[in-house]
């Protein structure tokens, strides 16, 4: 068990508990989507502080990815109708893509968060402004964030908010506010709920632009969660920021993203960074640095504590191979590993945790780290491919090969016997009848996209 | 108590998983003894779950009562056009076709009002509720979990592709498979010969057994091993059923009716699964839901045309007596509507039945339209009778084992 007064305190590297390649995979899994070798290689070398300082500032990003990103959510290219999977794919892209995976990350943490589908809400260009609102807070004040969630035209549409007024509220944004996005059920009354409702009265949309119209607002008193007032909804917001509850809430979810989802935290843990996220306003940067940075964070506590999810293992795979793939394929073949961005399956987002695996899904991932690995699968291009990754890295032997391929996804993490068995199918390989067709060269990319492949099934590889 | 600390229990214990073994089961167990008596062996049960909360209001109708159409100015179904079930009671004209089941084959059973006590409004805490079969704080495992581990059978999740295991499904010992489609459910790999393909698939299946990594024990670990081996032995025996399922009747062209023929595939295929798990998706009808026709309508008529073609086609291939399909929903809709043409979240609701041997026609009646709780319908049955009569007299397994306690089956079946 983890001693809840130092869990929070600085790791310090020790000749027991010493910084390694291992702490680097964790690190690069956590705060983004995986290391490539040369950040694992940079990782060890450059050590803790240094690492750490660069994961949460982030590099800055190329002025390629800035323009491409942007040209591809303009409205030419995104127009309101623009199809669910190129919406993902551009997200996708962006994953990528990026300099700063960690603001990408907790964006994706956020909308998880404010779980908001485009399958009801039918507007890329909401959908796009939802994310640039989650983007831009996402390591800034989830104060404000929570506030402007209110008149964000895709929860405006995706709650039925444009559709509450005066005399006729509706429920449903008040609900999710209390129960999903700030409280916690329990932390909240029915009837605080009908009474919240009368404040999201008289929200609409104009020109694109969340709006209020005096005319639809329910401008009488409320009584919410123990204040009364003439409140409208950015008051009924700023009342849940004040609840005690609040602040847990968002650390507990933030735990279970950022540290594991194996265990459940004490209130013992949870209570010093509550009291340090709501004396910060909510600063969500300041609350993810201290969490990454802590003994808690590089403990087996927290090691291998997740399962991934299909966005970290897909994306995971395409930096690892340092290759490129088509995000539009990859968005469609994402929606079989049950993840689709953009389109989370309830208000309540994706389960997470185990729920990401059952029969389906992993044999989906199987099959996608396989399209991935094998050239031979056309959806994702040929640039990504182990054999020239391979052939980069000037690794040959068969040992090499295998000691490579576990060191960049598992920081060689791994029983000795999987080891064993995977160098056992290498040496198999060397006696089995290829198509008489195929050049030596063949035979040899066939070796190394197929160990690869095997290594992307390992059940360790499943682990965040 | 949040929904997060279920899903940290979860994974902290991963009660709900299954064991190690993949003793996924084959037909030996369970075939052969005929249906039509209670608990027969070869029993087949469909929950179909109604994600949302389904207006159970304008679902089965009481369309002689005046207040009815006060409450629903904007959505009520005329009295000219529900579909007549007897008793006063219609259903949704896009329920046609379970109207006739009903009416024409005595196929259908409506349980109305049901609920529990001190109602969740909450989607997903009202959803474990059902699941869970209880209104404990925490739940773990779900009911249809609890039914496989007290008499192992066969069972699978049809799922869509964003859609996770219920926890209806938890605390099998072994764990319930999710299935989107045959042709998706096989393991892939790019080999250069068979002999290439079987070293490859040895690796894949072996490493799963591996022993833990180094360190301490890792229970998430365990969970991917267990769930990678029951996964590759499940998609080894649906390897073995036929690709090309000719249906008897067709089929709406539903991503709902493709789960339920996969269903009546796999019933047919004669591999010994008798429990299936099919959700259909979006009644949360807050706004706009429409009356005769439009989104709920739309709703009501997939699962109606879904469920009447799989009664069908299985009827035709004589499994109609082995078949119970059970809908059931988190909760009904408040009986007012709301100012958006829609409607708030509620509590009770109806449930059907469908299958040859259930007790035609309406159980229970109607929740009284003036005695609203809180703008709600009443319960005057809990969900947990509903659930014993399908425990007890349809599966076979005791009740008081899976229930937690004693519920007095509601009478939903012809069989004693």
């Amino acid at each position: 068990m983890i001693d809840p007064k130092t869990a929070w305190e600085p790791y310090k590297p020790s000749a027991d508990n010493p910084w390694d390649v291992r702490k680097v995979g964790h690190l690069y899994r956590r705060t983004g989507f995986g290391a490539t070798r040369a950040e694992l290689e940079a990782g060890v070398a450059d050590g803790y502080e240094k690492v750490l300082g660069r994961v949460l500032a982030g590099e800055p990003e190329s002025a390629d990815f800035g323009r491409t990103s942007e040209y591809m959510s303009s409205e030419r290219s995104m127009p309101p109708g623009a199809p669910q999977q190129r919406l993902s794919a551009w997200w996708l892209d962006r994953m990528l893509k990026t300099a700063h995976p960690l603001r990408e990350k907790i964006t994706l943490f956020w909308h998880n968060h404010f779980a908001t589908s485009n399958a009801k809400v039918q507007n890329a260009r909401f959908m796009l402004g939802q994310y640039r609102l989650m983007y831009r807070h996402a390591l800034g004040s989830f104060r404000e964030m929570l506030v402007e969630m209110g008149t964000d035209p895709a929860m405006l549409v995706w709650l039925d908010t444009t559709q509450s007024v005066r005399g006729k509220p509706n429920e449903n944004y008040a609900r999710e506010l209390m129960e999903l996005f700030s409280l916690g059920i329990g932390n909240y009354s029915e009837k605080d709920i009908r009474e919240a409702a009368r404040a999201f009265t008289g929200y609409e949309i104009d020109k694109g632009k969340g709006a209020f119209n005096t005319r639809k607002h329910d401008p009488s008193e409320k009584t919410v969660l123990g204040k009364t007032g003439t409140f409208k909804g950015e008051d009924v917001a700023r009342i849940c920021l004040d609840q005690p509850a609040c602040p847990r809430f968002i650390v507990r979810k933030l735990y279970r993203f950022l540290i594991g989802e194996s265990e459940q935290p004490a209130p013992e843990l949870i209570e010093p960074l509550a009291d340090l996220y709501r004396e910060s306003e909510f600063d969500t940067g300041k609350l993810v640095a201290v969490m990454l940075r802590s003994n808690l964070f590089f403990s087996p506590a927290a090691y291998r504590a997740k399962i991934k999810s299909p966005v970290d293992f897909a994306v995971g795979i395409v930096r690892g191979l340092e290759g490129t793939a088509g995000t539009l394929p990859l968005a469609g073949v994402l929606e079989g590993l049950g993840q689709v961005v953009f389109a989370p399956p309830s208000v309540k987002g994706w389960d997470g945790g185990p729920a990401w695996l059952n029969a389906q899904t992993l044999l989906s991932r199987n099959n996608l780290a396989l399209a991935l690995t094998s050239t031979e699968d056309g959806r994702f291009g040929t640039r990504c491919d182990p054999a020239a990754l391979l052939a980069r890295h000037g690794k040959k032997t068969d040992e090499e090969v295998v000691d490579f391929l576990l060191g960049l996804f598992l920081q060689g993490d791994v029983p000795a016997d999987s080891r064993a068995k995977l160098l056992d199918y290498l040496a198999r390989t060397k006696t089995t009848k290829y198509p008489v067709y195929w050049a030596p060269d063949d035979v040899t990319n066939h070796r190394l996209r197929a160990v690869a492949h095997l290594v992307l099934t390992l059940p360790e590889f499943q682990l965040d | 108590m949040s929904t997060s600390r279920r899903e940290f229990l979860q994974a902290s214990t991963l009660l709900g998983f299954g064991a190690t073994v993949p003793a996924f089961l084959g037909r030996t167990a369970f075939a052969a003894a005929p249906a039509g008596k209670s608990g027969a062996k070869d029993t087949v049960l469909v929950v179909v779950q109604l994600t949302g909360g389904n207006d159970g209001l304008n679902t089965v109708i009481p369309y002689k009562d005046a207040d009815y159409y006060k409450l629903r100015p904007t959505i009520a179904i005329p009295k000219d056009q529900v579909k007549g079930i007897g008793k006063d009671m219609g259903l949704h004209p896009a329920m046609d076709a379970t109207a006739r089941l009903l009416n024409d084959r005595s196929a259908v059973c409506v349980v109305q009002g049901v609920g529990y006590p001190n109602p969740s409004q909450s989607h997903f805490r009202s959803m474990d509720v059902w699941h869970g079969a209880s209104t404990a704080e925490t739940l773990t495992e779900g009911w249809v979990g609890k039914a496989l581990k007290a008499k192992p059978t066969a069972a699978f999740h049809l799922a869509t592709g964003n859609e996770s295991a219920p926890l209806a499904l938890a605390g099998a010992p072994v764990r319930v498979p999710s299935v989107t489609s045959l042709e998706d459910f096989q393991l892939k790999m790019a080999a250069a010969s068979g002999a290439d393909k079987d070293a490859q698939k040895g690796v894949i299946t072996n490493v799963a057994k591996a022993p833990a990594s180094p360190g301490p024990p890792n229970n998430l670990l365990d969970f991917v091993a267990r769930t990678q081996m029951n996964t590759y032995a499940s998609s080894d025996k649906l390897a073995a059923v036929g690709k090309n399922y000719q249906p008897k009747v067709p089929y709406p062209a539903t991503a709902f009716a493709d789960r339920l023929k996969l269903a009546a595939q796999l019933i047919d295929a004669g591999i010994g699964a008798r429990i299936f798990y099919v959700s259909l998706d979006n009644f949360d009808t807050h706004a706009g839901q429409g009356g005769v026709t439009g989104a709920h309508a739309n709703l009501l008529q997939q699962l109606s045309d879904g469920i009447s073609a799989f009664y069908r086609d299985l009827a035709e291939r004589g499994h109609k007596d082995r078949l119970c399909v059970m809908t059931f929903s988190e909760f009904g809709r408040r009986a007012g509507e709301n100012g958006s043409k829609g409607t708030d979240h509620g509590s009770g609701a109806p449930m059907f039945l469908v299958g040859g041997k259930v007790k035609a026609g309406l159980v229970g009646d109607h929740p009284s339209l003036t005695k609203l709780e809180a703008g709600n319908l009443g319960h005057a049955i809990d969900f947990r009778r509903v659930y014993a009569a399908v425990l007890d007299h349809w599966l076979g397994v005791d009740s008081q084992t899976v229930l937690g306690g004693r519920f007095d089956p509601t009478e939903v079946f012809d069989v004693g």
